[in-house]
């Protein structure tokens, strides 16, 4: 069964349509790009995933299941923003993450925070924002999840800390869960990617393999990209 | 669940409130002290001394509860409405898990905080002369009245309790609606919880007088003096939290609504 | 280091010249043991899917032989590495002819070019 599905999904704000007939369908074991512009309505997606919004129309299905709090068990999501509370250590967080997820793998994200060079006592605040980012991810990877939301993780990052967050994405690769990458930066993530999903204005206008589309189309997923959303 | 969530919020709010406690008990400890020294006329610095202590002390009281109830709405906007809600509203708890936790502490922090005046004005009237004359006197009226008499019981004290702790639910839980609603918009989130904050006020108070009005002949029998002075007084605080709780749970009911289909996290 | 890959060409087929470099090159020696799948993609910078597939055709092709428990292994067949090797070498001969055609050049200006260019290099 897919670990994601979503059959004619729509999303609307008032009047302005957020996503309109969604199709989508991932299965456990593939890394899967959601590639669209700003805008277009991958983090309204990212949301509805996570029952943060609820559909205007369509169905949206975690395992089967509408987004609640059990799916939300399976689901391990990196927001846009850093997230993590500023009071706490990275001690704290490890806790936190521990004592609500089931899941998660304290020893192997202290290892990594170690390797970052986190000490356990240091205060969030006096983190610099990149490690902030580096730590979210590093709790968010660390749980042995069925689906994995990534929204823009690469987006304001510098290269070296994309290959960290790319490497971490392949090392903890699972058979059993799906990871879900939304990016408007294809170049670097491409190689990583199933398959790609173009998303424009709300809508699904491209599904198919990275592969599938260098064969066929002779040209890599981001010149595809520069071609299809051509300004 | 709950309890992992009261954990953590007891861990965030304990270290803002715990400090405080301790300053407020200290001055306390000062307060008493100045009014020993100013009590025996000494040297003018001495004096200025003394009053500066009293006057950080009446600061350090007022502070205390003012920050107790600043923390109670910062902690809901902070950990819920900003960004740290794609955290919180991302764990697999329930969203009445994630009220619940906060009113829980909250209250707790406000109660604590009464405990921890009540403690400072205790230590700053230790055996202070003529403190302990106004006590004796008081405790001698209460004797001499009958109806006061009532509130020697235990029952009453219960009853008190349980209104005090109610309306701490409710009255923090008229911010989360105000702020629950006022965050479902996508621009001006902030004052528009401060105009919902007034808003809800005002259409509860017309809706309560409303209910007063239209039910002033159903419950006049209640309000006839012949059942005796002390029932009445356990009645009166029965109906105050049956009152309470009703707008708390209309409050309650809002807020859940608000964070369950119309949550909007920037 | 990431390896190096072309954004024109499906990954999982570059991703086979790659380990065939590496077993002609003698990176993978005939009868090695190859890193698993993971550590594979993970030193390629690629995903694990796509690096499965090179090795399952490479498995198809013979070069590689899967032992059910202990992880894959180079074929131990010198003459199918040699042949390999010949093969990448063909691809390349190719590329290159097809570019020096384009400059204008005859097959035996060709040749004369590549000895000079090769005795310059070998000293």
């Amino acid at each position: 069964m897919p670990i994601f599905e979503c059959r004619d999904l729509d999303k609307s704000f008032g009047q302005v349509r957020a996503l309109d007939g969604v199709n989508i369908s991932i299965e456990p074991g593939r890394i899967v790009g959601l590639l669209g512009p700003n805008g277009s309505g991958k983090t309204t997606l990212m949301k509805l995933a996570n029952g943060l919004l609820t559909p205007s129309g369509g169905e949206l299905l975690i395992n089967g299941s509408a987004p609640d709090r059990n799916t939300r068990a399976i689901v391990s999501y990196l927001p846009e923003r850093t997230c993590i509370p500023l009071w706490m250590s990275a001690g704290q967080l490890l806790d936190f993450y521990r004592d609500f997820y089931t899941d998660f793998r304290r020893d192997a994200a202290e290892k990594m925070f170690g390797r970052l060079g986190i000490p356990l006592k240091q205060k969030v605040k006096q983190m610099s924002k990149g490690t902030r980012e580096k730590a979210q991810l590093i709790l968010v990877m660390s749980r042995r999840a069925g689906l994995y939301l990534l929204d823009e993780p690469i987006g304001g990052v510098d290269p070296a800390a994309r290959d960290f967050i790319l490497d971490t994405v392949i090392s903890n690769y699972n058979p059993e869960a799906a990871v879900v990458i939304s990016t408007h930066i294809i170049s670097d993530v491409e190689k990583v990617l199933d398959e790609v999903y173009f998303i424009n204005r709300g809508e699904i206008v491209l599904h198919d393999s990275v592969d599938a589309i260098r064969e066929e189309k002779g040209m890599s997923v981001d010149a595809l990209f520069r071609e299809v959303f051509k300004c | 669940m709950l309890g992992k969530l009261l954990k953590h919020e007891f861990r965030a709010t304990a270290r803002i409130m715990g400090p405080l406690y301790l300053v407020l008990i200290a001055l306390s400890i000062c307060a008493n002290l100045s009014i020993r020294i100013l009590d025996s006329s000494p040297a003018a610095a001495l004096t200025v001394l003394g009053a500066i202590l009293l006057a950080a002390f009446g600061l350090a009281v007022t502070g205390t509860v003012i920050v107790a109830v600043a923390l109670m709405v910062n902690r809901f906007r902070t950990n819920l409405m900003g960004d740290e809600g794609y955290i919180m509203f991302t764990l697999p708890v329930s969203v009445d898990q994630l009220v619940v936790s906060k009113i829980i502490v909250s209250t707790v922090w406000f109660i604590a905080t009464a405990a921890a005046v009540l403690v400072s004005a205790l230590i700053t009237a230790f055996r202070i002369e003529y403190v302990e004359k106004a006590v004796e006197m008081i405790s001698e009226l209460i004797r001499i009245t009958p109806g006061l008499q009532a509130l020697k019981g235990a029952a009453v004290i219960v009853e008190v309790l349980v209104l005090a702790v109610t309306a701490c639910a409710s009255f923090s839980l008229l911010f989360y609606a105000a702020m629950s609603i006022g965050h479902s918009f996508s621009n001006h989130k902030k004052l528009l919880s401060v105009v919902f904050f007034f808003v809800i006020q005002f259409v509860m108070q017309t809706a309560g007088s409303l209910v007063i009005l239209a039910s002033g002949t159903l419950f006049k029998p209640w309000f006839s003096g012949d059942i005796g002075i002390i029932p009445s007084v356990h009645r009166a605080l029965w109906l105050a939290v049956l009152y309470v709780l009703i707008r708390g749970a209309i409050y309650y009911i809002v807020t859940r609504i608000m964070l369950k289909k119309h949550l909007n996290l920037e | 280091m990431k390896w190096q890959l072309r954004s024109d060409a499906p990954i999982y087929s570059q991703l086979i010249e790659h380990i065939k470099l590496g077993i002609v090159s003698g990176e993978f020696p005939p009868g090695g043991k190859l890193p698993s799948v993971r550590d594979l993609a993970g030193e390629a910078g690629v995903n694990p899917n796509t690096m499965q597939r090179a090795f399952t055709e490479l498995e198809r092709e013979g070069l590689v032989n899967a032992q059910r428990t202990s992880g894959r292994y180079v074929t131990e067949d010198h003459e199918m590495i040699e042949e390999t090797k010949k093969d990448l070498a063909r691809a390349k001969i190719k590329d290159f002819l097809e570019a020096m055609t384009r400059l204008g050049y005859g097959a035996d200006e060709i040749a004369a070019l590549v000895s000079e260019q090769a005795s310059k290099e070998g000293s």
